[in-house]
């Protein structure tokens, strides 16, 4: 199998190759790729494909991964029913 | 580097519509952009290319000319934006809001909207989803919807392509003064010449335009949106409440609403994205540069779109986010020449408008910019407008 093809954010079905070409079209932030690719903005949130995708923009880049800002987080961070956001019993 | 013909400060969406409108008209350009790409309001918002909620007059007409451009703009920047031509509804809820709807809607379509009225039976024909005791809605065809951080990406591509040179994480220091013309941009440490420079900063325009003494009304107004997880199609259109629109011509309906969510300046703004989630919005509220989401808000915003579509309330919030937008007084953009200055341009202040006006404001902005005329007149969006006639209600009359 390609290492190109291997999907890396699961909610959003975004390939590894992917995500290099938006790396390499400039997205050099998880943020930029984040918007981009749609990678990490599904139903976990990047709960899974954070890390990876801060392991390949390091790679890419010739950087480290604790060189890298991680994206933000936004609440409520886990799947809330939107009844239970409206103050009531879902 | 190089001296371009002209300097954009600003990659939002309005920033990279101006460069590629530029660029295509063969000008150099050189983008400038402080962190990346779309980084803050134009990432931050809804996608709507919407009509209805454009007051009547020239802000509508502008629009209008801005809806063309999006028709064939996905080809024409060969990338895809999303675009959809899904229509829009405006979403009555009560009897009480039908005249003002009316009034708004008949001059809507003397300007060339086509805009109609439905019952609550044709709105619940058209949408099942919608709650039995919606009193009615316009409809308007013309409206569609775009993702805008592909329409950000699709014109900073497409300007590459022709040419304009896009840097991201280059903040703009100085504007150097030569006698009445900006001589140099410093940015990133270098000093770069420049023919022209356009500032399509938003909010943060007015602390740009300060050290030069240019008093500018732009402030942040903070909307906060939910965004849903990814679920099978429920609704077809667009939606707004009539309760914003009502209240600017007849605050009097208000009176019945809910305090809080009269506070916050509620007004519902839906959509069912490409990916299939919902986004929902949005509060109105002047917090300063306060960037974050608060409960009451999203609590506000959620009663209001689950009582009008009653089946959202068994979805799953993922995310919440604010951006701040930036408003003006009388809501319309700055565009044109900042007075006392040869060479320099405003496009900024386009509130929550920037996205269905991006691509008219490009192409304004480059006629402007490259020949001194433009094809839409842009005297009630000139820059000077506020800035004199205070006694006479704060409106500079340049029109005769």
């Amino acid at each position: 199998m390609n290492d190109d093809d291997v999907i890396i954010c699961r909610c959003e079905e975004i390939t590894k190759g992917e995500i290099r070409r938006a790396i390499q079209a400039g997205a050099t932030t998880f943020k930029a790729i984040k918007k981009f690719t749609r990678a990490g903005m599904g139903l976990c949130q990047g709960r899974t494909c954070r890390r990876l995708i801060l392991q390949i923009l390091a790679q890419e880049t010739g950087q480290t991964p604790g060189q890298l800002l991680p994206g933000s987080y936004r609440p409520p961070t886990r799947p809330v029913p939107l009844a239970a956001l409206k103050g009531e019993k879902p | 580097m190089k001296a371009p013909d002209v300097v954009v400060v600003g990659g939002g969406v309005i920033g990279t519509a101006v460069t590629y409108y530029l660029a295509k008209q063969g000008a150099d350009v050189l983008l400038l952009e402080r962190s990346e790409l779309g980084g803050e309001t134009s990432s931050a918002c809804d996608g709507f290319v919407i009509l209805q909620s454009k007051s009547p007059g020239v802000h509508l007409a502008l629009a209008l000319a801005s809806a063309e451009l999006y028709r064939n703009l996905a080809a024409e920047l060969d990338w895809d934006i999303e675009y959809k031509n899904c229509g829009g509804l405006i979403v009555i809820e009560r009897e009480e809001e039908m005249p003002a709807m009316r009034t708004f809607m008949s001059k809507q379509q003397a300007i060339g909207l086509d805009v109609r009225l439905l019952s609550g039976e044709e709105v619940r024909r058209l949408e099942p989803a919608l709650a039995p005791y919606i009193a009615g809605a316009t409809y308007s065809p013309q409206d569609s919807q775009v993702n805008p951080l592909q329409v950000v990406l699709g014109f900073a591509q497409a300007a590459a392509r022709l040419g304009a040179r896009v840097c991201q994480g280059m903040p703009l220091q100085t504007l150097r003064r030569t006698g009445a013309r900006v001589g140099a941009v410093v940015a990133g440490g270098e000093e770069i010449p420049a023919g022209a420079v356009v500032l399509c900063t938003g909010v943060f325009t007015p602390e740009i335009l300060a050290p030069l003494g240019v008093d500018l009304p732009i402030r942040p107004r903070r909307g906060q949106l939910v965004v849903t997880e990814p679920a099978p199609p429920m609704v077809r259109h667009i939606f707004l409440c009539a309760r914003y629109i009502a209240a600017k011509y007849h605050p009097e309906l208000l009176a019945a609403a809910e305090d809080e969510a009269l506070r916050l300046g509620v007004g519902l703004a839906l959509e069912q994205t490409e990916s299939g989630g919902f986004l929902i919005g949005s509060t109105r509220e002047f917090v300063g540069w306060d960037k974050r989401t608060t409960p009451g808000g999203i609590r506000e915003i959620v009663r209001h779109a689950t009582r009008i579509l009653p089946a959202l309330a068994q979805l799953n919030a993922i995310r919440t986010f604010a951006g701040l937008r930036p408003y003006t007084p009388d809501g319309l953009p700055f565009l044109g020449p900042v007075p006392g200055w040869e060479n320099l341009y405003l496009a900024a202040g386009h509130e929550g408008d920037g996205i269905a006006l991006a691509p008219i404001t490009g192409r304004l902005m480059a006629e402007l910019i490259l020949t001194g005329h433009t094809s839409f007149p842009l005297e009630d969006f000139a820059v000077e407008r506020f800035s004199c006639g205070k006694e006479q209600g704060g409106r500079l009359k340049v029109t005769p």
